[in-house]
């Protein structure tokens, strides 16, 4: 194989300075699309708990429940819902994660979509004017270092964070599930 | 090298313990450049990355790995074709690097068989973290090919191949985040290992003294990438034989 021509900046020893680094991968919409093909609508749902329904996510997770920002919406086809379309952010060391996660009727995670990433230096992820510059972004409006295909490259970033709030909102809507089944 | 002047698509997924991005791009005018075909050369390279983690993660239950680290002394597992030529590249970075590269994490005790996979004895147990994401970069890489897709890239949390296209290259920041414009990257692999220095824990570490800082190694395919960051960052040397051997290039950027 040919060895890959590589050109990196001379001043490779010594980088210059951090800047930060976003890419929009989808809308909610597009996303919605994308994990129930086959739904006709996407509704909004609100998850209110119950203090006996609390304290059984509160077992299952192993931590106490918050009411979680996440935005839900039931797909439907015909009327008959087919599933969740959950849509959450979470935040690590210097990331901040938008992402999708699909829930078939049967509970189980379909898809796991990634929206947005938006990493920066500091802690400007945790600012809210940070995180404001993204509001009305759409999917192609992407703010990134130099042209739209830049990649990053680093010690690997671990997606814990997205994994546990998967984790979080598939508890939740068992124990939703659970009440509307007449458990 | 001709850009494609369709549109870029890309999406990213959690997967290898990371987040995996794929990138596909199409020339404008192409017939398979129609909504449901580009979608389903995607999956293609998702399916691609979720067959290799099912297969070889010491995570994934059912794997190979995880079956022949929980197995007895004397016991083989069998091995599917992709995951054999895998571990024969293991083996083969393993005697060229004078074992300094090592899935056995020093237990040793693993040998390639016809039947599969024998554990020479119980304490020995494997570990492909140091190599599976370049692999199954190679795997998604070769499945997008093979679907159709013109140009793009595959990166998996910051080990990444592209091909027909030029791609601009930034490295993280590990201790203040942000990242740091590096350069681009022509037809082939790039991986990046951190190294701390020696009284930091959970970290890889560096010799000699050094303090921290990344490997980066440019190489034709992800796997070697991967491997050789290992290599170079456990010897410190950016100039090691073996890069030679694997058409490699090596940079260490303090930090």
């Amino acid at each position: 194989m040919r060895a890959p021509v590589v050109v990196i900046a001379a001043s490779a020893a010594v980088l210059g300075p951090a800047c930060a680094f976003a890419v929009e991968y989808m809308s909610v919409e597009q996303a919605q699309r994308s994990l129930f093909p086959q739904a006709d609508r996407f509704e909004p749902q609100a998850i209110t708990l119950s203090p006996a329904q609390q304290q059984d996510l509160q077992g299952r997770l192993g931590s106490t429940w918050h009411a979680p920002h996440w935005k839900v919406f039931a797909a439907l086809k015909d009327g008959q819902q087919q599933g969740w379309v959950v849509v959450d952010e979470v935040v690590g060391k210097f990331e901040l994660i938008g992402y999708a996660v699909a829930v078939g009727s049967d509970g189980a995670v379909r898809q796991v979509e990634i929206l947005s990433y938006r990493e920066s230096h500091g802690h400007e992820v945790r600012l809210a004017p940070w995180r404001k510059q993204f509001v009305g972004k759409k999917a192609g409006d992407a703010i990134q270092v130099g042209r739209d295909i830049a990649n990053i490259s680093g010690a690997t970033l671990s997606c814990n964070h997205v994994t546990e709030g998967v984790r979080r909102i598939v508890q939740t809507l068992d124990v939703v599930r659970a009440t509307h089944a007449g458990a | 090298m001709p850009a494609p002047d369709g549109a870029w698509l890309r999406r990213a997924r959690p997967a290898l313990g990371t987040l995996v991005e794929i990138g596909i791009g199409w020339r404008a005018g192409d017939a398979s450049a129609a909504q449901h075909a580009r979608a389903a050369v995607l999956e293609a390279g998702f399916a691609a990355i979720a067959h290799v983690q099912a297969s070889l993660s010491r995570f994934a239950a059912d794997s190979a790995i995880a079956r022949y680290n929980a197995a007895a002394e004397g016991e083989v597992v069998p091995l599917e074709p992709d995951s054999r030529e895998l571990l024969l590249l293991a083996n083969e970075l393993h005697a060229a690097s004078a074992g300094c590269f090592d899935v056995s994490l020093g237990s040793g005790g693993w040998r390639l068989e016809d039947a599969g996979l024998r554990k020479l004895h119980a304490a020995s147990h494997l570990d492909l973290g140091g190599l599976a994401k370049g692999w199954a970069v190679d795997r998604a890489v070769a499945a997008l090919q093979e679907a159709g897709a013109f140009a793009g890239w595959v990166n998996a949390g910051g080990d990444l191949r592209g091909w027909g296209v030029e791609l601009p290259l930034a490295l993280r920041d590990e201790a203040t985040g942000g990242v740091r414009h590096l350069g681009s990257l022509g037809e082939g692999a790039f991986a990046t290992s951190c190294f701390a220095a020696r009284n930091s824990p959970g970290r890889q570490v560096l010799a000699g003294g050094v303090r921290a800082a990344h490997v980066s190694v440019a190489a034709p395919c992800c796997a070697w990438a991967d491997a050789l960051t290992k290599v170079v960052g456990i010897t410190g040397d950016p100039h090691h034989p073996l890069l030679q051997r694997y058409d490699a290039r090596a940079w260490i950027h303090q930090q």
